[in-house]
């Protein structure tokens, strides 16, 4: 097998998308992309920033047509996209807001509807390159992971038949999760389109978004989503349409909120386990598994104490971010996470990273990025130390706002006279630890 | 309205917006008008999850990205405080 189709099999009039207007066809989504792809420009990549996850789709599909790459930025943050704009000349950007981005070309969607009737299914080579997700690097410098077709098909297909879609009838999908982020690419478009469901483009937000769009979904839709959205739904006393099942990920589910969600919403929910540069590696259902097991396919190798992924998509193993255990032969249990390295409702990035950023604000002579310890269940926010003479935390804010995505954004931001440094010009552990215990004392707040 | 005074039922969604985000602010300086996200006091997508939990577990209003009114009913405290009187339950 050289090439894989475009989306799976449908027939012309299945409803393969549900817009904030109503539904596609597959005809429409056919003909919507045939039409864009003539028009896009003869560029080898492009910003995919498009809101609607219909929208998003058509322009990633018309890109793969003309053999262009899509980017998936990280996050907006101006300067994030400035930096992938100058790394990848000569991109351009598929908008719906008509925000200008830093002189990138711009196309701005939803196109024309497509005047073609056409009913062949695009067939795309497994080799190609479709796509970049972006992740911090340690460099300052987004890093790219490159995307083949293979391993977009493959994880969607791994992970439909892991979690039994079809055997449980599930016809659609409905996801809270962004479709640029590697885990909402993966189980929010390409698994429902891959599998044949209605996709829901789009991309709620609140426990009454959430009822909503399940509402306008086929009945027992799965829904994509984190621990954040679910447990906004227990907790606000919504009362969903019947659920086919609940696939999270992002930030480790507990096994208590996965066991209420399980009981008040009578679907299965599981868990899936991946990051950026590797895709959806392994998963497990919440309540009953505290190991995670490979998907069909993927394989941990070991050397010494690290641990990689290896797959036939993946060109070479690529290291787990986490600390791992293996317990079985396709099993494993996550200890913790590697030093240095943070998730923040899904966004990883390098707290060193994140602190280069910092330092690089006008104005700062010293700084450091910290992550206080959270309680099980809440999200902890980072918390960042600072010396900028003259400056006040609302212009060291606003500074970062231009670099880092939101979720990073520290909070509290403290402004100090110096940092506890040693004459080695290390921040011991124990002085920043006695530093937040008497801030914590002064300020009575809990971090 | 445009006093900068909070009424006591703003301070009262000051406090809920400052316990329910944890933030290090004191909530009778939040300034009436002032944006709540972006620039303002800098919250994000998830603080407006984290924020509508605490407006529907205090108050029983369920708010809706789908509502018109939703964008300028996050635009300032004021207007925040605003609709949920208006919508309140409870």
């Amino acid at each position: 097998m050289l090439d894989a189709p475009l989306i799976g099999s449908y027939r012309p009039d299945d409803v393969l998308a549900w817009e904030s207007d109503g539904p596609r066809s597959a005809r429409e989504f056919l003909s919507a992309v045939i039409t864009l792809a003539d028009g896009l420009p003869d560029r080898p990549s492009v910003l995919n920033l498009l809101t609607s996850r219909y929208e998003f789709l058509v322009g990633f599909a018309a890109a793969m047509l003309r053999r262009q790459v899509t980017l998936l930025p990280q996050s907006r943050a101006p300067e994030t996209l400035r930096r992938i704009a100058v790394d990848q000349e000569s991109c351009y950007c598929l908008t719906d807001r008509g925000e200008p981005v830093h002189d990138i070309p711009a196309v701005v969607l939803p196109a024309r509807r497509g005047s073609v009737r056409p009913w062949n299914i695009p067939r795309i080579p497994l080799h190609q390159h479709v796509a970049i997700a972006f992740t911090s690097g340690s460099t300052g410098q987004p890093t790219p992971n490159l995307k083949t077709w293979d391993a977009l098909v493959s994880v969607a297909r791994a992970t439909a038949k892991r979690l039994g879609v079809n055997a449980a009838g599930v016809k659609g999908v409905v996801a809270t999760v962004p479709h640029q982020h590697m885990f909402g690419l993966e189980a929010s478009v390409m698994l429902p389109v891959q599998q044949g469901l209605t996709m829901h483009a789009g991309r709620p937000l609140f426990p009454e978004d959430i009822r909503a769009a399940l509402t306008e979904s086929p009945e027992r839709s799965l829904l994509v989503t984190t621990p954040l959205h679910l447990r906004a739904c227990l907790l606000a006393g919504v009362r969903l349409p019947p659920i086919g099942m609940i696939l999270s990920a992002t930030s480790t589910l507990t096994s208590a909120l996965a066991r209420e969600a399980e009981q008040r919403f009578h679907a299965p929910v599981h868990e899936i386990f991946g990051f950026a540069e590797a895709g959806s590696v392994a998963s497990r259902r919440t309540v009953t598994d505290g190991d995670w097991r490979m998907l069909d396919g993927v394989a941990l190798a070991r050397n010494g104490s690290h641990a990689s992924i290896q797959a036939p998509y993946l060109p070479c193993p690529v290291p787990i971010p986490d600390r791992i255990a293996v317990t079985g032969r396709a099993t494993f249990r996550v200890l913790g996470r590697a030093e240095d390295q943070v998730n923040i409702a899904g966004h990883r990035a390098s707290l060193g990273d994140l602190t280069r950023q910092l330092l690089e604000v006008e104005g700062v002579h010293d700084g450091v990025f910290i992550l206080p310890d959270g309680k099980e269940g809440s999200l902890s926010r980072l918390m960042a130390l600072v010396v900028a003479p003259g400056k006040t935390q609302e212009d060291i804010q606003h500074a970062l706002r231009r670099r880092l995505n939101p979720v990073f954004l520290p909070r509290p931001l403290l402004l100090l006279p110096r940092l506890p440094r040693n004459e080695t010009g290390k921040l011991p552990r124990e002085a920043l630890r006695q530093l937040m215990e008497r801030w914590k004392d002064e300020s009575s707040h809990d971090v | 309205m445009t006093s900068q005074q909070l009424s006591p039922f703003e301070l009262e969604i000051a406090k809920l917006i400052v316990e329910a985000l944890k933030l290090k602010a004191d909530p009778s300086s939040i300034e009436p008008e002032a944006v709540l996200f972006g620039d303002g006091l800098g919250l994000d997508s998830i603080d407006a999850l984290e924020l509508s939990l605490a407006i529907a577990q205090t108050y029983g209003y369920q708010l809706k990205s789908s509502d018109p009114e939703i964008k300028a009913t996050f635009s300032s405290l004021r207007a925040l405080a605003r609709a949920i009187e208006l919508h309140r339950t409870k």
